[in-house]
């Protein structure tokens, strides 16, 4: 097993100085995480850490290659800048960019503390897996392991048919597991026993599919991850609102010296600023939590209790709508530029629940196997259509990892249609009986 | 870092495979030539996505944030970027631009026209000089003070004075002490090409045709730029007359003047008699026409000029005719029925972008 790399470059006296200052400031405001180990990387390394989604070390796969080519075009051509990076693991690893001023190190360093906070209080991630550095790398291990065995190629071509199901999992299955049983168990939920209905098809598979050994691990393994990386997921916007708000309280309650102020300003508004076409999670986030406290909520409890989707459903109303100027938007089919169509608050809250709802993803279930050894999934429709040629694609994937016929149901303008796909080839049906269009 | 070099390279490797496949498509496009930098063009390549199950077309909309009445456009970024939160949403491509070394791109074209390389002629080796930092100098700006060898010196000139003291380890460096980092001259061998593109910009070379010389010749650039270590490219355009131009002009300028050909010929021997010599380059010109040219008298000059003078300092002399509404395709029937037989002649003759693929393996294909 491969140690995962820690601390290989320490902070300079002043910056462990402010870490340090910062982290009692945290204390003192009621925060608590587990502890927090910062490192001073250049910014290439950063972007090369920001491709692996913080980890030092993963699994190979040109995925990882293709986001950090990404990363380093739009950093040298200036359009994107990674300010900070924060692992959820016990230790906390936070990265700074060794070319922030002090201000902004400052900054990062008090929004990581708030991170860390997040990771360690909100429910969602009550279950996650915080020795990740350590499972990242004993992952990593494996697929190298198996590379050595079976050759790039057939690892490749495998991992890349189970990455393109890692959204096939249950979010709530963790959650509901620990209410049920009482105990926490850390790490992915082990998977249901029978023949579903589940919306853990990750687990079945794992379980069910017959697959050599090696590729039982990696698919183990891919969905041990999307269970680690699930609750980040569901919780952005409160995650980034949470560490913007301590950020701005730590700093502004005499973290910074007066000569800073003018910085920490630009650098907080430039993170917390709005574009027409996109919502800021660091803004609305932000914005949520000031609301709560204008009202007089205890904060502590809803940084508790919820995920972005049950935050918004408690906090947004009207007033929040027009205080911050929301709205829906449409594409204009003649001009197809996009256009503001709604500043209704019922509207857009509807519309946003059902965007944050599920991950923002699609609702997938296994109902089950049918007479014929087909895995029959179903898509539970809420009004937004599947990009059908992606389904496709991605049935004739679930089909060959199953190693048998599988069919999806969904609907299309209104239409239930049934995808089929069998030995190779894949036939789309109407469906006689539409399915129930299912409330989300 | 480390390990995420081998994940790119990886990521590289699989790009480069469909450009590979691609390559065809990319010899009778000028898709590539704008993106070419000093040492690589930036490939556009649609960014390879795993399939998953995800929303749909018809969902572009989302939530937003800022001013605006009912109905008013804005422009933003693209479609489903961090829109609500909503992932893969949009099914925009997204582009990756991918840098391919020339050299790689050169490599590319040779496998895929099965390209000989070739045999730099004779005893054409230029000796140049490269300088590196590897010399030491008692002179220089202080931007090149060799801390070490300084210290080394005046710890040196201490103990020689009897003035170190072992317990008081002090070293104070005098102006004589410091020493600099300097050039080294290292000769080194070079081969040596020079490229004459000569091309007819008389009327009837139209917009297209200049686009197809356009392609061909950074093919061919790309190719020998990668056989020599040295590659200097000259332009030269005639109507009625011949100039040197830079490269900007010679695919943009337009004359209206009538076609001596001999003209650009007596340029190209001009050039290689004063700047480009024989004993030194290996030289390549490639002339671009409709076919037509002022007069029969004129094209046995050419004829002459090729055979006399230009052939015997060559490695190859290439004709590419470009198909115009106005050329009678006179010129090529010529040179081929005088010097067809003539092993450095190499003529083309293209009417279409699909063509350029069997023109470049016709020039290229001789290994010469």
């Amino acid at each position: 097993m491969q140690p995962a790399r820690r601390s290989r470059s320490p902070l300079s006296a002043e910056l462990a100085h402010w870490a340090e200052r910062i982290e009692a400031v945290a204390r003192s405001y009621g925060l608590s995480f587990h502890p927090v180990e910062f490192e001073l990387l250049d910014a290439r390394a950063v972007n090369g850490l920001a491709a692996y989604g913080g980890f030092p070390v993963r699994y190979p796969s040109w995925r990882f290659g293709m986001e950090f080519e990404r990363l380093e075009k739009g950093y040298q051509w200036g359009l994107s800048k990674i300010y900070e990076l924060v692992i959820n693991n016990d230790p906390v690893v936070a990265y700074l960019v060794r070319s922030n001023s002090l201000p902004e190190q400052k900054l990062v360093m008090a929004h990581v503390f708030g991170h860390a906070d997040f990771f360690r209080n909100n429910c969602w991630f009550a279950s996650t897996e915080r020795r990740m550095l350590d499972a990242m790398a004993q992952h990593a291990t494996l697929v190298r392991r198996r590379i050595d065995s079976q050759g790039l190629d057939t690892v490749e071509r495998f991992l890349d048919l189970a990455l393109s199901l890692e959204n096939l999992i249950d979010p709530y299955l963790p959650l509901r597991r620990k209410l049920a049983s009482g105990a926490q168990v850390a790490g992915a939920p082990a998977p249901a026993a029978g023949d579903g209905p589940t919306f853990d098809v990750l687990g079945f598979l794992c379980e069910r599919a017959p697959l050599a050994e090696w590729q039982r691990e990696i698919l183990t393994l891919v969905r041990d991850e999307a269970y680690y990386f699930q609750p980040q997921r569901m919780t952005k916007i409160m995650n980034e609102g949470w560490a913007s708000y301590w950020h701005s309280r730590i700093l502004t309650g005499g973290v910074l010296d007066g000569s800073e102020i003018v910085d920490f300003a630009d650098c907080h508004s430039g993170a917390t600023a709005t574009a027409p076409g996109r919502l800021n999670p660091y803004k609305l986030g932000i914005e949520l939590f000031r609301c709560a406290e204008r009202r007089g909520e205890d904060l502590m409890r809803l940084r508790r209790v919820h995920d972005d989707a049950s935050f918004v459903d408690e906090l947004l109303d009207e007033e929040f709508v027009a205080s911050q100027k929301m709205f829906l938007y449409a594409r204009n089919p003649r001009s197809g530029k996009r256009e503001v169509s709604e500043r209704d608050a019922a509207k857009v809250k509807a519309r946003l629940l059902a965007d944050l709802s599920w991950g923002g993803l699609p609702r997938i279930e296994l109902a089950g196997v049918d007479a014929g050894g087909a895995l029959h999934l179903v898509h539970h429709h809420d009004g937004r259509d599947l990009q059908l040629a992606k389904a496709r694609e991605t049935l004739a994937r679930v089909g060959g990892l199953w190693g048998g016929p599988a069919v999806l149901d969904t609907r299309e303008d209104g239409v239930g249609r049934r995808l089929r796909w069998r030995a190779g080839e894949l036939k789309v049906e109407d469906l006689d009986t539409p399915i129930a269009q299912s409330a989300s | 870092m480390f390990r995420i070099d081998a994940d790119r390279a990886r990521f590289r490797e699989i790009v480069r495979g469909r450009i590979r496949s691609d390559l065809s498509k990319y010899l009778s496009t000028p898709e590539l030539i704008a993106r070419q930098g000093e040492h690589a063009v930036s490939v556009p390549v649609p960014q390879i996505e795993l399939p998953q199950f995800c929303f749909g077309a018809n969902e572009k909309g989302g939530v937003g944030q800022g001013p605006g009445e009912r109905g008013e456009e804005f422009e933003g970024e693209g479609d489903g970027q961090e829109g609500t939160g909503a992932a893969g949403e949009g099914d925009g491509q997204h582009i990756l631009e991918v840098d391919v070394e020339l050299d790689e791109l050169a490599e590319m074209l040779g496998r895929e026209l099965a390209l000989p390389r070739i045999e730099p002629r004779g005893k054409r080796q230029l000796v140049s000089d490269s300088a590196r930092y590897s010399d030491i100098s008692n002179s220089g700006p202080d931007s090149l003070r060799h801390f070490r060898r300084s210290y080394r010196q005046a710890l040196r000139r201490t103990i020689a004075a009897g003035e170190w003291d072992p317990a008081a380890p002090r070293v104070a460096p005098i102006r004589e002490d410091f020493r600099y980092r300097a050039r080294r001259i290292v000769p080194a061998p070079e081969s040596s090409a020079v490229v004459i593109h000569m091309m007819d910009v008389s009327g009837s070379m139209g917009r297209e045709q200049k686009e197809i010389v356009r392609i061909e010749a950074f093919w061919i650039d790309t190719w020998l730029r990668s056989q020599y270590e040295n590659l200097e490219v000259v332009y030269i355009v005639h109507d009625a007359s011949a100039k040197v131009v830079d490269h900007d002009s010679f695919f943009h300028l337009r004359e209206s003047g009538g076609t001596k050909i001999s003209s650009a010929y007596e340029l190209c021997l001009q050039l290689i008699r004063e700047k480009h010599r024989p004993e030194d380059w290996n030289i390549y010109p490639f002339h671009y026409s409709d076919g037509d040219n002022w007069s029969a008298r004129d094209t046995e000059k050419c004829i002459t000029l090729l055979r006399q003078e230009i052939l015997p300092c060559v490695n190859q002399f290439c004709y590419g005719q470009v198909k115009s509404a106005y050329g009678s395709g006179q010129f090529k029937k010529d040179l081929d029925g005088a010097l067809g037989s003539d092993e450095r002649v190499v003529t083309s003759s293209v009417a279409e972008r699909g063509d350029i693929h069997n023109a470049i393996r016709a020039f290229l294909g001789k290994g010469r």
